[in-house]
């Protein structure tokens, strides 16, 4: 089975030289965001390291996620962690199809019972909704349960699998849930984003690969290597926002020169990502560097909180309306209040008088 | 925020980076300067690996620019292309592997004697003295 | 309403920004409403003929209780002053801070420019900064202290959070809060000040002209330099 070899032994069948290996182990810390001092640590545990099995599970999802971490043209080196895996199951991207797909995914999982890493990118449907998201006759939610039995770890890929995603998004019609609203009993890291930084997912593969361990994790189960630091803190239009210098529009001559996207509603502030180091493909930009204000598509929930254009700071304060019938109900506390007070007053000098 | 209409779009090609960018540029040439100190007085070398700091467009190229050319330069392919060169502060090595579609999978900045991916590695020489050996001893001799 | 905010497991921030502070403006709103038309209505029947015009006294006792009055002004000269570098830089902080701009373009509909962080982040520290002396001076003195009452405590207190809670967020000193959680106790001190504001002693903000006039034109009714 081929996950028994090494990594070591699958570079070196792909005729990889030691100074390629030594390319590949560099540009592997620098993915897992770990200092160029590790690189030797992580040679080492690279060359021995076991290819770990991995079943890839897709659910309510529309793609996006394995679009993304897909899309980087071969041979990259993101693509030579994904060879250095055994990615057993994945029914978007392998050959077999049908009846002999399902075999490999029961041979995998029982070959690997326990031992297994269980991908998972889209959100579950449940209750009365569950045969809603239905693979070859099994629903979503029971290939969940069941898969995550023999795992020894499950990765949430993309916002969906990790916090419900778009298909929870109010008013949840499919009463979609996360991977760990539904699995309490594994360990669970959870890589957001709509889609997920490709070499962040990478980045965690990894991470799992060289130390066989699970990342240290955030309050919301993501890697904080790469979730720790929100978009604001790694910002490099942030000089702009200290000064003061804004965007008004997407077209003025602030945004021309390249200022701060805060008024315009980005949610930077309040996201925690890897966007504003990592970049997308391949570093090249990433939303807040090609003009847009950053959406917050790796937070829970990010679908239903408000507009994206809103500024953070504004808050939802009501409308006039509710305010009009505010002071129009403090004027008649106002009034009553007054008539007792001249009432008792007349009394008293009614009172006096008499 | 709603019809695309709207929204004006103007396409520009080749706008230069607004110089008032200069983020970390500043900071990584001071970074640079003491790795240099340490690398005279201790022989001590250092690596930075400048791909995962956050920087703007333009930033880089600056800070190529402020780092310059130098006299060596040399480029082999694994995986990929991957160049290294000296800048024009001996010492100061830039390290960049491309992977196989040209894009850029790790940049670093070396500050040492000789960068260690110059040199031949111990299992590539191994490697090449067995592969020697057996050629020789295909040919008879 | 602005949009619906309606969803499963709302967090500290979106509570904060939504909800909490909707009834808090909502609570402000009838407060102030009520307070004030109920002070305006009182009246009081007057007796004596009138020795003096009544809306010049009051117009020119709002002028005059502005400064100190010339008897007092060596014992209360630095309260008077620090109150003024107060208010003056809490304005500053409220208005001139670019997300608080944005959060009033959003309900009056238009902006004004703002002031770059660096000055935000000295009038904070200025206006902490004299609300901690005078706390301090209000402990320390003993006539001060046995006129202070619990209204004045809290109203410290539910003045100080809000730049408390602001300078966290702004700064990310967060104590090992996460950074939207601070943000989120800085709406929520604002939403306590604007629940407190009508019913406590901060309602002199509104009170201090209505009842500087009434007691001016009192006064000028009078014949009594107020
Ligand atoms: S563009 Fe967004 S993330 Fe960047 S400094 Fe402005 S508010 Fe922060």
């Amino acid at each position: 089975m081929a996950a028994s070899k090494t990594v070591g032994d699958v570079l070196r069948a792909h005729g990889v030289s030691r100074r390629g290996f030594m390319k590949f182990c560099a540009a592997t810390a620098s993915m897992m965001a770990l200092p160029p001092s590790m690189v030797s640590t992580v040679a080492a545990a690279i060359e021995n390291a076991r290819r770990p099995s991995v079943i890839w599970l897709p659910f309510q999802e529309c793609t996006g996620c394995t679009e993304a971490i897909t899309r980087s043209h071969t041979p990259t080196l993101e693509g030579l962690i994904f060879d250095s895996i055994s990615l057993d199951y994945h029914h978007t991207l392998m050959a077999a199809s049908g009846q002999r797909a399902e075999d490999a995914m029961m041979q995998a999982m029982e070959e690997n019972y326990g031992n297994y890493l269980l991908l998972v990118d889209g959100s579950i449907p449940t209750e009365e909704f569950e045969s809603h998201s239905c693979t070859n006759g099994h629903t979503h939610l029971s290939m969940l349960k069941d898969a995550a039995t023999g795992a020894a770890a499950i990765v949430s890929v993309g916002t969906c699998a990790a916090y419900g995603g778009i298909p929870k998004a109010n008013p949840n019609p499919t009463k979609a849930r996360s991977v760990q609203d539904l699995i309490t009993d594994k360990p669970i890291i959870n890589v957001p984003g709509c889609p997920p930084v490709p070499t962040v997912l990478t980045g965690v593969l990894a991470h799992y690969l060289v130390f066989g361990t699970i990342p240290e994790l955030d309050p919301y189960g993501r890697p904080m290597a790469f979730f720790g630091q929100n978009i604001h803190d790694r910002c490099y239009r942030r000089p702009f926002y200290e000064r003061g210098q804004f965007a008004e529009t997407f077209d003025d001559e602030g945004a021309k020169k390249g200022y701060c996207l805060y008024k315009l509603g980005c949610k930077g502030p309040i996201t925690y990502n890897a966007c504003a180091t990592v970049r997308w493909n391949e570093g090249t930009s990433w939303p807040v560097q090609s003009g847009h204000g950053c959406l917050g598509c790796s937070e829970p929930d990010f679908w239903d909180k408000g507009s994206f254009y809103r500024p953070l700071s504004a808050a939802y304060w009501g409308d006039a309306r509710t305010v009009g019938i505010g002071a129009a109900a403090g004027a008649a506390a106002g009034l009553a209040a007054a008539a007792l007070a001249r009432g008792k007053q007349k009394k008293a000098q009614q009172e006096e008088k008499a | 925020m709603s019809g695309l209409s709207g929204i004006g779009v103007k396409v520009e090609s080749g706008a230069a980076a607004p110089d008032e960018i200069y983020a970390n540029t500043l900071p990584l040439l001071h970074e640079i300067r003491h790795a240099l100190a340490r690398l005279v007085e201790s022989g001590e070398p250092t690596v930075i690996d400048i791909q995962s700091i956050p920087m703007g467009p333009g930033d880089m190229n600056r800070l190529m620019d402020a780092l310059g050319e130098g006299e060596v330069r040399a480029e082999f392919e694994a995986l990929g292309k991957t160049v290294i060169r000296e800048s024009r502060y001996g010492g100061v090595w830039i390290i960049e592997h491309l992977n196989g579609s040209g894009g850029v999978a790790g940049r670093f900045i070396e500050i040492t004697w000789v960068p260690s991916l110059l040199q031949a590695q111990r299992e590539d020489v191994e490697a090449g003295l067995e592969a020697l050996a057996d050629a020789l001893a295909a040919a008879g001799n | 309403m602005n949009e619906g905010l309606y969803w499963e497991g709302m967090s500290l921030l979106d509570f904060a920004r939504g909800p909490a502070l909707r009834w808090a403006v909502i609570i402000f709103v009838i407060g102030i409403v009520w307070r004030l038309t109920a002070l305006l209505l009182a009246s009081r029947k007057q007796l004596e003929p009138a020795k003096g015009s009544a809306t010049s006294g009051g117009m020119k006792t709002l002028l005059t209780r502005s400064a100190p009055a010339h008897e007092l002004e060596k014992n209360i000269v630095f309260q008077h002053y620090s109150g003024y570098a107060w208010h003056i830089g809490m304005f500053v902080v409220l208005l001139f801070f670019a997300p608080h701009m944005l959060f009033f373009k959003d309900i009056l509909g238009f902006g004004w420019p703002t002031l770059p962080n660096l000055f935000i982040t000295f009038f904070t520290v200025v206006t902490m900064g004299i609300l901690l002396v005078l706390l301090a001076r209000r402990l320390m003195n003993p006539v001060l202290r046995q006129l202070t009452t619990w209204d004045d405590y809290i109203s410290w207190l539910i003045a100080f959070l809000p730049f408390l809670t602001g300078i966290m967020a702004f700064t990310h000193i967060t104590f090992g809060m996460r950074y939207e959680t601070v943000l989120a106790l800085h709406f929520l001190s604002v939403s306590a000040l604007l629940i407190w504001f009508p019913f406590g002693k901060l309602m002199h903000a509104i009170f201090i002209w209505p009842s500087r006039y009434k007691v001016g034109a009192a006064f000028a009714r009078r014949g009594v330099r107020a």
